[in-house]
C-alpha cells in the first residue's frame, strides 16, 4: 500500500516539473494531457488507499527521510494516510484530476498553457503533502507551498495590474495568518518536544489549560488565513482574478479548506479547549452570514460564488467548533464537489461571454447552454442544501449538531443564512441563464463548451447529486478517528418540524429569486435605481467598507511610514549623525591646518602656546597632587 | 642687599620672555637666531645658579653643554643662513613658505 | 597535505595571486577560473575529510609567531566556520566565473583572491591576533573593489566603509588586547588563542565591558541597526561581483564572531544583554523592511534586505540554545547563497540596461521568462518559504528564540510579513505589468555565462532547503558542544537558567514548570 501512498503525492511532482521544462515554449498540447494522465494516476492511488481504509484498514505510516534534525528537534518528511487524510486525498486528488481536464478546454488559447499546467500540478503536490503529512512542520512546508502557487496561479495573467495586486494581497495576508500558525507550531514544540501528530496529541492533555488556549488560538490564526475567515477574508474575492479553473480548484474545493482540516486534525487538541470551540464555530457562523449578506447584491459572477465559498467556510468552522469534526469534514467534502462544479459552470458561461462577469449583462442563456445551465442549477440546489442533493445532507447535519448542543443563537444565523445561500445562489442562476437575452446588445455571441469540458465536470455532477448516500460510510470509516457521534434530536415531531422547516425556508428563499430576476424587464443596473442608492445595499456592495478601511488605514500608512523611514529618519537622522561625526573631524582638520601655514614665525607662536598649555597643565597636576587630601574629602563631601 | 638665588632666578626669566618675544616677534633669521640665544642663556643662567645654590656641580655641565650646543647650532645655522640669503638675496621669514602644508 | 589543508587553502590564493601578475593579461580569466575552482575542490575535500562525530576543533595547525606573547599562527575549523569558508570559496570562483565585461579584468580577478585569502583566515583563525589580521585585511581589497569599479558615489562609499569599520574593529582590538592581558593576569601566560580564552572564566562586571568593546566591532560589520547605513552605499555603489561577496560573506564575518568571541567567552554578559540585542534585531527586521518596501532602486532592496535578514541571524544566536544558533549558522548559509544570487541578478539587468531603478523596468516577465523564473525562485527564499535553504535557518532561529522570550518572537515572526511585502512589491513593479519603456522591448534572456552562477545556486537553494542533514548535522554537533560549553561556565543563575544544558534538556517537560513559558499566559 505504501506503494500507492508514494505514488499518489508524487505523480503530481512530477507532472508539475515535466511540466515546467516548457513553459518557456509556445503551447504544447501534451503537455495538458500528460499532467492530466499524471494527476488521475494519482486520483486512482488515492482511491486504492480510500478503498483500503474504508474497509477498515490500518493507517499507512511512512517516513522518507530526515529533514531538520538539530538540538530536540527531530521532523522528518512523514506521511500518514489515515481516515481523515484519505478523505482528503480524494477530495483533492478528484477535483484536481477534473480541473486539469477541464483546464486543457479553458486555456486552450493562452500562450502561458504550459506554465499553466506546471503550477497547477505544483499546487496539488502541496495540496497533497499538506493532508499527507504526518506532523505539523510538513503541513507547513505544504501551507506555504498551496500559498505560493495561490500567488502564482492568482497573478497567472501577470500583465493584469489587478491580478498580480491581487496575488500579493492573498500572499501577504495569508503570512500574517501563518505568522500564528507559525507561533502554534513553537508553542506545541516547546510545550510537547515534538511536532508529530502522535506525539504532540499524546502529550497534549497533560499540558495545563492556559498553554493549550493560546496554542489553540495560534493555530486558528493560522486556518484563518488560509481559509479566508474574518478579518482576513478580503483576499478570497479578489482572488477571482486568476484563471477560473484556478478558482474552482483552489480557492473553493481545496486550498480554502486547508484551514478546516488543520481544525479538524487537531482534533484532540480542540476537544480539551471548548473555550476556543466556541469562538470558533462564533467566528464561523458570523463569517457564514457576514459572507452571504455580500453575496446578496454583488455584480461579479465569480465573486458571488467566492462569497458563496467564504460563507459555506464558515459553516464548516461553525461545525469544527461545536466538536463535529465529522461533519464539518463530510461538508468539507460535500462542498468541493457542488462548488467546484459551480464555478467550472461559471466558467463555461465566461468563456461563452468573453470574460464577461456581470449577470446582469448575461440572461436566457439556457437556450444557448442547456448542459451547463443544468450543471448549474442542480449545483446551486445542492448549495442551497435541497433533498435529496449533496449539501442537503452536509448542511442539516450542521444545523442539528447546532441545535442538538443547545447552541440556539448559532443555530439560528445559519438557518437564516441558508435562506440566504437559496436566495443568492438562484439569483445568479436566475439572472444568467433566464430571463431576457441582455448579452447581444453588447455583441456577444455564446456558444456551448467544448463536449470534454462538459465530461470533465460530470463526475461532479454526479457526486453533487449522491454524495448524500455516502454519509452513513463517511461516519463509520470516521467514527474512531474523529470520536464521531450522531446528533439525534430526541423528539421526533420537533425533527420532522425542523427539517421540513428548514426545506421550506430554502424552497420559498428560491422562488422568491426567481420571482424577482426571472423577468423580462430586467435591465443592467446604472447606479440610478432606488435600490442601488439605499444604505444597506451600499454597504453590503463595497463589501462593509472592509477594503477601503485596509486600503485606507493599513496599507496607505504603511506606506507613507515606509518613505518617512527611508527619507526622513534612515538618510536624515541615522546616516546624517555618523557622516555628521565624520564631518566634526573633517572641520577640525580643515579648521587647524592653518597652523601648518609653512610660517617660522606662525609656527614658533603655536610653540609658545603649547608650552604655555603643558606649564598650565603641569601646574594643575603638581596642585591637585599637593592638595589631594583636601579635594578627595570636599568631593566625598558632594556625595560623589 | 645681598644677590641671592631668586635674584637669579629672577633675570633668568626676565630673560627668557625677552627671548621669547623676539622668538615670536622677529621677521629677520638672524634676529631669530639673536633671540634664540638669549632663551639659551637664560636658562643657563638659571642652571648655574641653581647649580650653585644646591652645590651640585650637575647643573654648571649642563651649562657647559648648552653653550657647546648653542655655538654649534650658530655654526650650522649663520652657514645655511649665508647660503639662503645668496640663494635669495633676502631673509624674511614669511617668505620661507616651502614648507607649507 | 591534509593536515595543513587550512594553511593551503588561506595562503593559495594569495600565492596564486601573486604568481598572477607575471600572466598574460587576455588569458587571466581562465587562470582565475581555474585558481578559484582549485581552491574550491579544496574547501570540498575538507569537508570530505571532516569527521562529523567530533564537535571539537578539526585540521588544526599551530606555528609560534610570537611566543613571547603567546601570538601563534593558530587555525582550525569546526561545524561552525567550516560551510561558510566552502561558501567563501564557492562565490569566488562563481563570481569570477560569471563576471562581466569590466576594465582592468586582471585587476579585479587578482584583487578577489586576495579577498579570498582574507575571508578564508577570518573564519579559519584561532588566535585573536591572526583573526585581527585577517579581518582588517578583508577591507583592503574591498575598498579597491568598491573605490576603482564603482559607481559615482564610490570614493565616499569605500570611505565610508572602511572607516566605519575599522573604527570598529578599533575598539574590538582593544577588547582582545585587554582579553589577553586578563590571561595573563590570572594564568601568568600570554595567550591570544581562543581555545585558552574558552577556559577563562571572567567576572560578569569584566564581561559586560568585554562584551561592549567586541560587540562595537562586530555590530559594525554586521551591520546592526543603528550602525547600518555605510552598507546601502557600499552596495549601491559596488559592482555586482563586489555586492555578492559583501552580502555573502564578509557580513558574516560579524555574525560568526558573535558566536565564536561573544557567546563562549562571555556567556553571562551574553544573557545579560540577550533582551536589548533582540530589540535591536527586532528593529532590524522591521524598521529595515519597511526601508526596502520605500526603495526605489532594486539593489537597495535586496541591500537593506540583507540586514533585515542580519536581525534574524542575530536574534537566533541570542536564543543561546542549540536550535537557535543552529538556525542562525545556517540561516547565515542560506543568506549568504541567497542573497549572493540576489545581487548577481541584479547585476545581469545592470549589465543590460544601466540603471537598477524599478521604475525604468516593469513587464520584464514577457522579455526575459527565465530570469524571472530565477528572480521568483530566489525572491521565494528570501521570503523563507519551506523546502528553501533560507526557511530551515530562519524557523530554528525564531523557534529557538520563542524559548527566550514570547512576546519578541511574535514581534520578530513579522519578519515573514514584511518580508513578503517587499519583495513582492518589488518582484511586481520590475517584473509584472505591460512593457512601458521602448528600451526593455528587446532584452535578452539570461545567457549561458550568467546561467553558470545561477544554476548551481538554484540547485544549492533547493538541494539544502529539502536536506539539509549534511550541513545541519556538524553544525548542531558543534553547537551543542559550545552551548553546553556556555551553560558550564556561566556563573549568574540567570544565565544558568536561560542557557540550559542541551544535553539534559528534556522537551519533554511540561509548561508549568519552565519559568520562560508563564510569561506569555
Amino acid at each position: 500500500m505504501e506503494k500507492y501512498l508514494y505514488i499518489a503525492l508524487f505523480a503530481p511532482l512530477v507532472s508539475s516539473l515535466f511540466s515546467s521544462l516548457f513553459t518557456a515554449k509556445p503551447k504544447k498540447q501534451f503537455v495538458g494531457v500528460i499532467a492530466s494522465l499524471l494527476i488521475a494516476t494519482s486520483f486512482v492511488s488515492s482511491v486504492i488507499l480510500g478503498f483500503y481504509i474504508l474497509g477498515g484498514g490500518e493507517a499507512i505510516h511512512v517516513e522518507l527521510m530526515t529533514w531538520i534534525n538539530t538540538g530536540g528537534l527531530y521532523i522528518p518528511f512523514g506521511f500518514v494516510v489515515d481516515e481523515i487524510s484519505v478523505t482528503m486525498m480524494f477530495v483533492v486528488t478528484l477535483v484536481s484530476m477534473l480541473v486539469h481536464i477541464y483546464s486543457n478546454g479553458y486555456m486552450d488559447h493562452d500562450p502561458s498553457f504550459n506554465r499553466f499546467f506546471a503550477w497547477l500540478s505544483a499546487f496539488v503536490f502541496s495540496m497533497m503533502v499538506l493532508v499527507m503529512s504526518d506532523n505539523f512542520a510538513g503541513l507547513f512546508i505544504g501551507w506555504e507551498g498551496v500559498g505560493l502557487c495561490s500567488w502564482g496561479l492568482i497573478g497567472f495573467w501577470y500583465y493584469k495590474e489587478s491580478a498580480t495586486w491581487a496575488a500579493n494581497e492573498a500572499f501577504i495576508m495569508n503570512r500574517i495568518a501563518d505568522l500564528g500558525m507559525l507561533i502554534g507550531l513553537f508553542l506545541l514544540y516547546w510545550n510537547t518536544g515534538s511536532l508529530q501528530y502522535d506525539v504532540v496529541f499524546s502529550k497534549v492533555a497533560l499540558l495545563d489549560h492556559s498553554t493549550l488556549i493560546w496554542i489553540g488560538i495560534f493555530l486558528f490564526i493560522g486556518a484563518m488565513g488560509k481559509s479566508a475567515q474574518f478579518p482576513l477574508h478580503t483576499w478570497l474575492a479578489d482572488a477571482m482574478e486568476g484563471p477560473t479553473p484556478v478558482s474552482a480548484l483552489i480557492h473553493a474545493a481545496t486550498m480554502v479548506t486547508a484551514g478546516v482540516y488543520l481544525v479538524i486534525r487537531s482534533n484532540p487538541l480542540y476537544d480539551l479547549v471548548p473555550e476556543v470551540g466556541i469562538f470558533i464555530a462564533s467566528l464561523g457562523t458570523f463569517v457564514a452570514f457576514f459572507a452571504a449578506s455580500m453575496a446578496l447584491v454583488n455584480r461579479d459572477m465569480k465573486r458571488i460564488i467566492a462569497y458563496s465559498t467564504l460563507s459555506q467556510l464558515g459553516y464548516m468552522f461553525a461545525a469544527a467548533g461545536l466538536g463535529a469534526y465529522w461533519v464539518a469534514l463530510f461538508h468539507l467534502m460535500a462542498h468541493a464537489f457542488f462548488k467546484a462544479l459551480l464555478f467550472l459552470g461559471a466558467g463555461n458561461v465566461m468563456h461563452a461571454m468573453h470574460d464577461e462577469l456581470d449577470p446582469f449583462k448575461m440572461g436566457a442563456l439556457k437556450e444557448k447552454m442547456k448542459w451547463t445551465w443544468i450543471m448549474m442549477t442542480v449545483a446551486s440546489f445542492a448549495l442551497a442544501g435541497v433533498f435529496p442533493l449533496a449539501g442537503f445532507f452536509s448542511k442539516d447535519t450542521i444545523l442539528e449538531a447546532a441545535f442538538v448542543d443547545h447552541h440556539y443563537v448559532i443555530y439560528g444565523v445559519l438557518l437564516f443564512t441558508a435562506a440566504l445561500t437559496a436566495f443568492y445562489s438562484f439569483r445568479l442562476v436566475a439572472l444568467i441563464f433566464h430571463g431576457n437575452d441582455r448579452y447581444s446588445q453588447f455583441g456577444i455571441h455564446p456558444h456551448e463548451a467544448y463536449n470534454y469540458m462538459l465530461w470533465a465536470m460530470a463526475p461532479l455532477f454526479f457526486f453533487a447529486i449522491i454524495a448524500g448516500i455516502m454519509q452513513t460510510p463517511f461516519f463509520e470509516m470516521v467514527e474512531e478517528a474523529l470520536n464521531a457521534r450522531e446528533y439525534h434530536i430526541h423528539s421526533e415531531a420537533v425533527k420532522w418540524i425542523m427539517l421540513i422547516g428548514t426545506q421550506v425556508l430554502v424552497i420559498a428563499s428560491i422562488f422568491y429569486a426567481y420571482r424577482k430576476y426571472n423577468r423580462n424587464d430586467i435591465t443592467v443596473p446604472d447606479g440610478t435605481s432606488k435600490t442601488e442608492n439605499r444604505l444597506c445595499y451600499k454597504v453590503l456592495f463595497n463589501q462593509y467598507y472592509i477594503p477601503y478601511f485596509y486600503e485606507e488605514y493599513l496599507v496607505k500608512p504603511y506606506r507613507e511610514l515606509s518613505g518617512l523611514f527611508w527619507k526622513k529618519f534612515d538618510l536624515r537622522v541615522v546616516d546624517a549623525t555618523v557622516d555628521g561625526i565624520a564631518k566634526i573631524l573633517y572641520n577640525t582638520g580643515e579648521e587647524t591646518r592653518g597652523m601648518q601655514s609653512g610660517n617660522l614665525s606662525v609656527m614658533l607662536r603655536w610653540m609658545v602656546v603649547g608650552l604655555v598649555i603643558l606649564l598650565i597643565f603641569a601646574g594643575a597636576v603638581g596642585l591637585a597632587v599637593r592638595y589631594s587630601d583636601k579635594i578627595l574629602s570636599f568631593l566625598s563631601a558632594l556625595g560623589v | 642687599m645681598e644677590i641671592g638665588l631668586s635674584h637669579y632666578l629672577i633675570l633668568s626669566t626676565i630673560l627668557f620672555g625677552i627671548g621669547l618675544y623676539g622668538v615670536m616677534s622677529r621677521k629677520n633669521l638672524l634676529m631669530l637666531f639673536f633671540a634664540t640665544e638669549i632663551l639659551l642663556n637664560s636658562v643657563n643662567i638659571g642652571f648655574a645658579a641653581i647649580s650653585h645654590y644646591l652645590g651640585d656641580l650637575t647643573g654648571q655641565m649642563f651649562a657647559f653643554f648648552v653653550i657647546a650646543i648653542a655655538a654649534s647650532e650658530v655654526a650650522v645655522g649663520l652657514g645655511l643662513l649665508v647660503v639662503w640669503f645668496k640663494r635669495h638675496n633676502r631673509i624674511d621669514l614669511d617668505e620661507m613658505m616651502s614648507m607649507r602644508g | 597535505m591534509l593536515e595543513n589543508i587550512l594553511t593551503i587553502l588561506i595562503f593559495f590564493p594569495l600565492i596564486a595571486g601573486i604568481l598572477g601578475f607575471a600572466i598574460d593579461k587576455n588569458s587571466f580569466r581562465a587562470y582565475g577560473i581555474a585558481v578559484s575552482l582549485v581552491e574550491f575542490v579544496l574547501s570540498l575535500l575538507l569537508w570530505f575529510y571532516y569527521d562529523p562525530n567530533i564537535a571539537g576543533m578539526q585540521f588544526v595547525e599551530t606555528l609560534p609567531l610570537i611566543p613571547t606573547f603567546g601570538i601563534n599562527y593558530f587555525v582550525g575549523v569546526d561545524g561552525i566556520s567550516m560551510f561558510i569558508i566552502i561558501l567563501a570559496a564557492f562565490f569566488t570562483l562563481i563570481g569570477i566565473a560569471s563576471l562581466p565585461k569590466t576594465p582592468n579584468e586582471k585587476n579585479m580577478i587578482i584583487t578577489l583572491l586576495f579577498l579570498q585569502m582574507t575571508m578564508v583566515g577570518v573564519f579559519a583563525a584561532l588566535d585573536a591576533i591572526v583573526f585581527y589580521i585577517f579581518w582588517e585585511f578583508s577591507l583592503v581589497p574591498m575598498i579597491y573593489i568598491i573605490g576603482a569599479w564603482g559607481g559615482p558615489l564610490r570614493i565616499y562609499a569605500s570611505i565610508k566603509f572602511f572607516l566605519y569599520t575599522f573604527a570598529g574593529s578599533l575598539i574590538m582590538l582593544v577588547g582582545m588586547l585587554f582579553m589577553a592581558y586578563f590571561y595573563y593576569q590570572t594564568t601568568g601566560v600570554w595567550s591570544f588563542s581562543i581555545e585558552d580564552w574558552y577556559n577563562l572564566v571572567l567576572p560578569k562586571s569584566y564581561q559586560i565591558w568585554l562584551f561592549l568593546a567586541f560587540f562595537i566591532g562586530f555590530a559594525i560589520k554586521v551591520p546592526m541597526f543603528p550602525f547600518h547605513t555605510w552598507l546601502p552605499y557600499a552596495h549601491g555603489q559596488a559592482p555586482t561581483i563586489g555586492s555578492v561577496i559583501l552580502a555573502a560573506i564578509l557580513l558574516k564575518m560579524g555574525t560568526y564572531a558573535f558566536v565564536r568571541f561573544s557567546l563562549p567567552l562571555f556567556p553571562d554578559a551574553s544573557v545579560f544583554f540577550m533582551v536589548p540585542i533582540a530589540t535591536i534585531s527586532i528593529i532590524m527586521i522591521v524598521y529595515t523592511a519597511m526601508v526596502a518596501y520605500a526603495q526605489e532602486d532594486i539593489k537597495q532592496v535586496v541591500a537593506y534586505s540583507s540586514i533585515s535578514h542580519m536581525g534574524v541571524i542575530i536574534l537566533g544566536t541570542f536564543a543561546l540554545n542549540v536550535e537557535g544558533i543552529s538556525g542562525s549558522i545556517f540561516l547565515m548559509i542560506g543568506h549568504g547563497v541567497v542573497s549572493g544570487a540576489l545581487f548577481l541578478l541584479v547585476g545581469v539587468i545592470y549589465e543590460r540596461r544601466h540603471t537598477k531603478l524599478m521604475s525604468e523596468f516593469g513587464g520584464l516577465a514577457h522579455v526575459m521568462p527565465r530570469y524571472a523564473a530565477i528572480f521568483g525562485i530566489f525572491l521565494m527564499a528570501s521570503v523563507g518559504l519551506p523546502l528553501t535553504i533560507n526557511f530551515i535557518g530562519e524557523f530554528l532561529s525564531l523557534l529557538g528564540f520563542y524559548k527566550q522570550s514570547h512576546i519578541l518572537t511574535l514581534v520578530a515572526g513579522t519578519a515573514i510579513i514584511v518580508g513578503a511585502i517587499y519583495m513582492l512589491s518589488a518582484f511586481k513593479k520590475a517584473f509584472f505589468g505591460n512593457v512601458t519603456k521602448e528600451e526593455n522591448k528587446n532584452l535578452p534572456d539570461v545567457n549561458k555565462t550568467e546561467l553558470v552562477a545561477l544554476i548551481p545556486l538554484v540547485a544549492i537553494t533547493i538541494w539544502l532547503g529539502v536536506y539539509p542533514k549534511p550541513v545541519l548535522d556538524p553544525i548542531n554537533k558543534s553547537v551543542t558542544r559550545l552551548v553546553k560549553f556556555m551553560h558550564e561556565k556561566s556563573r549568574t543563575p540567570d544565565g544558568k537558567i536561560r542557557i540550559q544544558d542541551p544535553l539534559k534538556v528534556k522537551t519533554k517537560k511540561v509548561c508549568s514548570d519552565c519559568a520562560s513559558c508563564k510569561e506569555g499566559e
